[in-house]
């Protein structure tokens, strides 16, 4: 069945070029507007093999990683403490929302002040783009922990941290990772318009650059580069949250000789 | 001095009224005793607070002479479904009250696969819950409550959500386990054929207080057969007439 529907997906995708290329081609359509995907293809493959997108991928790279890691981090911790203290979530969910309900980019030229230009002030606007739907997810899962299943952790005497450890977070694996999948694409988003405001590297600025000089099959090849990477990255995401909840069982009660 | 002791119990929750009211219990070594009344009685309660998850406002829980002020070591729980931990296989899910306190060695280990071997599970040892029947999961909560060699066990309608073969099964099964392990069991159940099949005595709740008990005098072991004969059914028809005349 999913085979199937991968197949489906994937004629969907290549019905979509084709139609594209041949309204371009039959419509004669400005390559300015509107290039045809062989057009972008041959700048995508141009600016790989001369080595010219290599530089600008590997920057959006490192502030993609480096803004999910720390939005993830912060989410997840940040999640787990409002989630078990009643009185932190009251105090602090307000303030969290307020964070989130400013529009990032107002804030983009604001962190240029505070932290410069360059990778810094991008990392941190990813971070605060990714913070978002971990912390409301593991939040979330904390407190719909099935009651039968902590009154059988207090039947057995299980800390509070066992009970975290051992029941909260496995259960609510599934949530979590719902919320990192999100992230991920998000930490994308943030990537990209960081440096479209403040950044003379990265994808981001390349669109930027492109759009200066006029070169819209530059930009839809940027634009395709970021959908792969992006793409990339959820399916990695899903592998790992597989890899977790099929090796959780392994961990939590290893023999001694 | 009684091994389980139940002394004068009452309890109410916030913003609801008193739904335990002045409940005396006491339990032998061994002995199994079924908590029996229509639903919204207050079996459920009783249960939780002899077991320490609950507090009473008045009156004391005491196993072997110590008060109970929350779960102990000595006691075993088992839910009305299963709670069963959908990420661990069945045998982590049976070794689970053991692994919250400590690395598992060979003898625990063992000792789990015995228990499932025992309920007839020893071929889905490393399966994940989700795979197995709702009789295969009613299983493995009751190896995972006697896992620890508890001298108490606690079962609130294990099997009420169970058909009538598996359901029988179950009972039989249970039954050999907890004689020969010599574990005590307060059993909460609606049905008063599983009462009198599995009990030694039967309490019979009404309002949230114990209306009237009745001694089980079928001969041990109990067999499938004996639901059939007179005495089984003129037991059932006692309890009957005592659930009729406390409505």
């Amino acid at each position: 069945m999913m085979k199937r529907d991968t197949f489906l997906a994937t004629l969907l995708g290549l019905s979509c070029l084709v139609a594209w290329e041949g309204y371009v081609r039959l419509a004669h359509t400005s390559p300015l507007v509107l290039p045809a995907p062989s057009v972008i293809g041959q700048s995508l493959w141009q600016g790989l093999h001369n080595g010219y997108l290599w530089p600008h991928i590997v920057h959006t790279l490192t502030e993609v990683v480096l803004g999910l890691c720390l939005g993830a981090f912060l989410g997840f911790v940040g999640g787990i403490l409002l989630g078990e203290s009643a009185r932190w979530r009251g105090v602090l969910m307000p303030f969290v929302v307020i964070s989130q309900v400013v529009p990032k980019l107002a804030l983009a030229p604001l962190f240029i002040v505070w932290f410069g230009f360059g990778t810094l002030p991008t990392v941190v606007m990813t971070a605060l783009i990714c913070f978002f739907p971990l912390l409301e997810n593991t939040v979330t899962c904390m407190q719909h922990i099935n009651a039968n299943q902590l009154e059988l952790f207090r039947m057995l005497r299980a800390s509070r941290w066992q009970t975290l450890w051992r029941l909260k977070i496995p259960a609510g694996l599934a949530h979590i990772m719902a919320g990192f999948r999100v992230a991920v694409v998000l930490a994308w988003v943030g990537a990209v318009v960081g440096e479209f405001i403040g950044a003379s590297r990265g994808l981001g600025a390349l669109i930027i650059a492109a759009q200066g000089s006029m070169d819209t099959p530059l930009m839809f090849a940027v634009l395709t580069l970021i959908t792969v990477l992006g793409l990339t990255f959820y399916k990695l995401c899903d592998m790992l949250e597989q890899h977790w909840l099929n090796s959780s069982s392994d961990t939590s009660t290893r023999t001694t000789s | 001095m009684h091994f389980l002791q139940l002394d004068a119990l009452h309890f109410a929750y916030p913003h609801r009224g008193e739904v335990v009211r002045d409940v005396c219990m006491q339990l032998a070594p061994g002995e199994i005793r079924c908590l029996i009344g229509r639903s919204g009685c207050g079996k459920t309660t009783v249960l939780k607070l002899a077991a320490g998850l609950l507090t009473p406002q008045h009156g004391q829980v005491s196993l072997k002479g110590q008060a109970v002020q929350q779960p102990v070591p000595d006691m075993g729980f088992v839910f009305q479904s299963p709670t069963l931990l959908n990420w661990l296989s069945v045998l982590d899910n049976v070794l689970l009250p053991l692994s919250l306190h400590g690395a598992i060695n060979p003898e625990q280990r063992a000792y789990g696969e015995q228990l499932l071997a025992q309920m007839g599970l020893s071929n889905l040892c490393g399966d994940k819950p989700h795979r197995l029947s709702g009789g295969q999961q009613s299983r493995v909560a009751i190896a995972r409550a006697l896992v620890t060699r508890p001298s108490v066990l606690f079962m609130d309608e294990p099997f009420a959500a169970l058909d009538a073969i598996t359901r029988d099964e179950l009972q039989r099964d249970f039954l050999d386990l907890c004689q020969t392990q010599g574990t005590a069991v307060l059993f909460v159940t609606h049905d008063m054929a599983e009462a009198v099949y599995l009990a030694d005595h039967v309490s019979l709740m009404h309002a949230g207080g114990i209306q009237t008990s009745l001694a089980i005098d079928l001969p041990r072991p109990r067999q499938t057969a004996m639901r059939y004969t007179p005495a089984f059914n003129s037991l059932c028809e006692k309890l009957r007439l005592a659930m009729d005349a406390a409505a």
